[in-house]
């Protein structure tokens, strides 16, 4: 073994450039394997983190402007959602599962003590946290008796305490010359610009704006198997919506609905497209790492037949031939796949600090287009392995030619 | 028994003229001589040595090496005969370049997988008998053509085989190496009793065989007993 090693270790240093080319060809092809690979999983990521803030059976709905002409109305018109709506909404089907109302707010500053930080005040009911997982830090989030109270509660954000500092459960804080107490904290976004503050719905009306309009209802529904049944159901509860507001039940823009199943179906289908592409692509960048391999290895015994004659003049039988050809193309692909695969892994982890901390604003929110792009240990291992022996077996039969070749024929090649 | 026979060798290259090369050779080396076998270019002689060090195969005939027929052999087969039988030295050395001297030498001992610590201690014994022990970490390229030619002989008498083989050793180098080289082999003729064949064109070298075997066109004529060598021979026996 340490012999053959030994034969590996001279032909190489003998052949620096030709070593190189072949390494260059193999670290090239896994580097640009991982990355790519690692790049489509940070945007799979990506996507699952941003679609993860929902739960994926579920619709979200605002109030639209019409845009056809209705029950002696012109078209232009704004609808503004309202009570009447989330009784609607409740009653609508039996696949009707959880309802919140939502209110937006206005800005407003929170005081506690001495310090001060501003929010974008959201009054909303108990089930809402239950719809759009609200992932609390400490205490707790507003339940179905504050509601009925209309207790002075409020869930602030992390990025509140950067201001307010970690000591808030339990703590008093103004609003608008409101006193609230805050109950708890949840895991806000470090790139949203503002961080909402929750209080209770009824609350928000009772004292901010004591009108019947809402901003938006969210709802889960269960019994939709596919899309056909989502878009069902979806244009079913919008027609029914529209009627109830004088306009047109095929008014595409009156009301605006957020159907997280349909969107999470077409994005799973994204998802599948992107990674399908991704290893069609990455198996191609394989491939021509092999055929690099193969080249190389084909030059390499051309090149060596003369030597192989002197091998098998003084004893060398076509065995030990072809295992000193395999031995050194494993060796050199294993070697150079490798430094290829942990350069890839690097490359990645730099593209994780960089493009993976940039966040894109796409409006409402911001998301993250890259997030942990990175491939798992087994996947890159297994793609190297598979560079190593696919690459050694398309080897094989030139090296099997070279162990072939009568003794003289290869001493006469120069 | 002689050591080598051949009994009406024929070899015929193919091809688009098909070439007869070897017509019913027909020789006998004994142990320990030092044979040379003469010839123009394309008489046959390079032909009959690569048949004789099993490099090439012949058609018919029987080839007899040490009591054993040579023929159809597997190339594994034939590659163990080269190792432990043969001993080549070429025309142009035939050193493995990006091997030292003492790696070169080592390397037909590799093939019989004697320990590396072993054939390291071998290989420089021999280097040393050839006054090459300060050579034996130099490579080839580094080295003039008389000390490659050495290297090649130490490599050829590793394994301590039956006949060596030379095929115009003496072509790539000047006269004066030329000499040393062949006082090289006669001594090891004269003293080891080492079977030596000798291809060659120059009749300078030829001279220094015992026996000098004429090929032309593929056919053996005279053979010559060397009378100088004869006499040299009788005057040390008295």
């Amino acid at each position: 073994m340490r012999d053959l090693f030994g034969e590996i270790y001279n032909s190489i240093r003998n052949n620096k450039l030709r070593t190189a080319l072949t390494g260059f060809a193999v670290s090239w092809g896994i580097f640009l394997l991982i990355c790519l690979l690692g790049t489509g999983n940070g945007i799979t990521n990506s996507l699952l983190s941003n679609s993860g803030q929902f739960v994926q059976n579920s619709i979200q709905v605002y109030g639209g402007r019409t845009s056809m002409p209705a029950n002696g109305y012109r078209e232009g018109r704004w609808i503004q959602l309202d009570n009447g709506d989330v009784r609607l909404t409740k009653d609508y089907s039996d696949k009707v599962e959880k309802v919140a109302t939502v209110t937006n707010g206005t800005m407003g500053t929170i005081v506690m003590g001495d310090k001060t930080v501003s929010a974008y005040m959201m009054g909303v009911t108990a089930e809402y946290s239950e719809i759009q997982k609200v992932s609390l830090k400490e205490g707790r989030f507003i339940n179905p008796l504050d509601e009925k109270d209309a207790a002075k509660v409020a869930v602030l954000s992390t990025t509140h305490l950067k201001d307010l500092g970690d000591d808030v459960i339990g703590r008093w804080i103004t609003i608008a010359g409101v006193v609230f107490r805050v109950v708890g904290v949840y895991h806000g976004d470090e790139n949203d610009f503002q961080s909402n503050l929750y209080i209770p719905y009824s609350t928000y009306k009772g004292i901010f704006d004591p009108s019947d309009k809402i901003s938006s209802i969210i709802m889960t529904f269960r019994g939709v198997n596919n899309i056909e049944e989502s878009d069902e159901f979806e244009g079913g509860y919008s027609r029914s919506l529209k009627t109830r507001h004088q306009a047109d039940p095929d008014d595409p823009s009156a009301i605006w609905i957020w159907n997280r199943f349909s969107q999470n179906v077409q994005m799973t289908q994204a998802q599948n497209i992107l990674r399908i592409a991704l290893w069609i692509i990455g198996i191609l960048t394989l491939i021509s790492g092999i055929v690099g391999v193969s080249n190389i290895m084909l030059i390499t015994v051309k090149e060596r037949t003369h030597e192989f004659g002197i091998r098998k003049a003084i004893g060398a039988c076509p065995g030990s031939i072809l295992s000193l050809i395999i031995a050194e193309s494993v060796t050199i692909t294993a070697l150079f796949g490798y430094i290829g695969m942990f350069l890839g892994m690097i490359a990645c982890g730099v593209l994780d600090k960089t493009a993976g901390a940039n966040a894109v604003d796409i409006g409402f929110t911001q998301i993250r287009m890259l997030e942990n792009p990175t491939v798992g240990l087994d996947t890159a291992l297994a793609a190297t392995l598979l560079l190593v022996v696919a690459g050694t077996i398309a080897g094989l039969a030139p090296a099997r030619k070279a162990a072939k070749v009568k003794p003289i024929e290869a001493l006469r090649a120069e | 028994m002689a050591l080598i026979e051949l009994k009406d060798i024929n070899k015929t290259y193919q091809g688009a003229q098909p070439l007869h090369v070897l017509k019913g050779i027909n020789l006998e080396i004994g142990r320990g001589e030092f044979v040379s076998i003469m010839g123009a270019s394309g008489s046959g002689k390079s032909t009959l040595l690569n048949i004789l060090g099993i490099l090439d195969n012949y058609d018919t005939g029987e080839y007899i090496l040490d009591g054993k027929l040579i023929k159809d052999l597997s190339e594994k087969q034939a590659a163990d005969y080269r190792n432990r039988m043969i001993g080549f030295i070429f025309q142009s050395f035939n050193l493995i370049g990006f091997k030292t001297a003492v790696e070169n030498v080592e390397l037909p001992l590799y093939y019989q997988g004697v320990n590396r610590r072993k054939r390291h201690a071998m290989a420089m014994e021999y280097l040393d008998r050839l006054g090459l022990a300060q050579w034996a970490s130099h490579y080839p390229n580094e080295m003039s053509g008389g000390q490659k030619q050495r290297v090649a002989i130490a490599r050829a008498l590793i394994t301590s085989p039956r006949i060596i083989l030379a095929d115009e050793p003496t072509g790539a180098l000047d006269s004066k190496t030329s000499v040393e080289v062949m006082n090289l082999l006669t001594k090891l003729n004269r003293e080891d009793g080492m079977t030596i064949i000798v291809v060659t064109h120059e009749s300078g070298v030829a001279n220094e065989a015992d026996k000098i075997i004429h090929i032309s066109d593929g056919i053996i004529g005279k053979v010559e007993e060397n009378v100088k060598h004869d006499n040299w021979n009788s005057a040390l026996i008295k």
